[in-house]
């Protein structure tokens, strides 16, 4: 499914339950949505730096297994967008229900 | 003599990182070989055979290019990170001759006096033309010097130097100024793609890590 334009609010909801690295990243979000969503890979790194450049994300380098990975957490203003983003996103989707539920 | 092949995966990375800064696609590269890495063991853990699991974790990165063209807009490119390696000629050129200091100060000088001394002699409508270079040089040449490093000094000066370049052209020209739209626009050009460029790599830079020049 496109959902072209979420992405960066996809990325901030899977940072906002824990600090993590671009794959499991992309994983936690076709996990989450039963495999509806489905995103090509290679824009998550894009979406990613825009997020890191905004300062709602900021990344660190950790190791996992003995292999080091880049690693994202949200920061403080990425909290204050989600918040809004999430609020937003209801709405929208409670809208969009209404008129199709009349239809 | 020895075959050089290249794998799907390098592929990829190299028609993603078109473009891109040396420091960029690096950066591209180590995060999508990291990505791939991870893709590759997942599935061979659950059980696919190598060669499989190679194609379906370049096949999950998705198209090449429309990567590049999302990296493009959030990474420096190469002409951009040509422009932040050479953009601060002006320094470059007063450390290496410091008497160059003085003389990019006095340049825009000069006109101002010239202008005086027009006004002294009340010729108020010609005085017009050396205040407007002195306005213009001033703007570029002394702008090195003028103590802007922070973000907000930056828009300001940024917004002083558009107003006074627009003011120099309306001023010489008059009620011309429209008609000889053409000659401004072609004269304005380099400036304007400068500020363009500027205005990308701004947005792609953290502050922390400006150059004096992008804040000018």
């Amino acid at each position: 499914m496109n959902f072209k334009g979420t992405l960066p609010t996809l990325i901030l909801q899977a940072l906002a339950e824990e600090p993590s690295h671009g794959y499991r990243i992309a994983q936690r979000i076709k996990a989450r949505s039963k495999g509806v969503l489905d995103f090509k890979e290679g824009t998550l790194y894009p979406a990613l730096h825009k997020l890191e450049n905004e300062g709602l994300v900021a990344s660190y380098e950790g190791v996992e297994q003995g292999r080091t990975r880049r690693y994202y957490r949200i920061t403080k203003s990425g909290k204050a967008v989600l918040t809004k983003d999430r609020s937003e996103w209801r709405e929208l989707s409670r809208a969009v229900t209404l008129i199709l539920e009349e239809a | 003599m020895t075959a050089r092949f290249e794998t799907p995966l390098d592929s990829w990375i190299g028609r993603a990182t078109c473009d891109l800064s040396l420091d960029s696609a690096a950066q591209v590269r180590a995060e999508i070989v990291e990505h791939f890495e991870s893709a590759l063991e997942t599935a061979i853990v659950a059980g696919t055979n190598a060669a499989d699991a190679e194609r379906a974790a370049v096949a999950a990165l998705g198209d090449a290019r429309a990567a590049n063209c999302q990296y493009r807009k959030v990474l420096l490119t190469s002409a951009e990170a040509k422009m932040l390696r050479e953009g601060n000629w002006e320094a470059r050129a007063v450390c290496a001759r410091p008497w160059l200091k003085t003389l990019m100060q006095a340049v825009p000088a000069i006109p101002l006096a010239v202008t005086f001394v027009m006004l002294s002699r009340g010729e108020a409508a010609a005085a017009r033309l050396p205040f407007l270079a002195s306005l213009a040089l001033f703007m570029f040449l002394a702008a090195p010097f003028l103590p802007v490093y922070t973000p907000w000094r930056g828009r300001v000066y940024r917004a002083a130097k558009w107003a006074a370049l627009i003011a120099v052209f309306v001023l010489a020209f008059g009620a011309d100024s429209l008609k000889y739209f053409w000659l401004i626009a072609s004269c304005l050009w380099i400036p304007i793609w400068t500020e363009a460029t500027r205005m990308s790599i701004r947005r792609k830079l953290p502050v922390a890590q400006w150059p004096k020049q992008l804040y000018l």
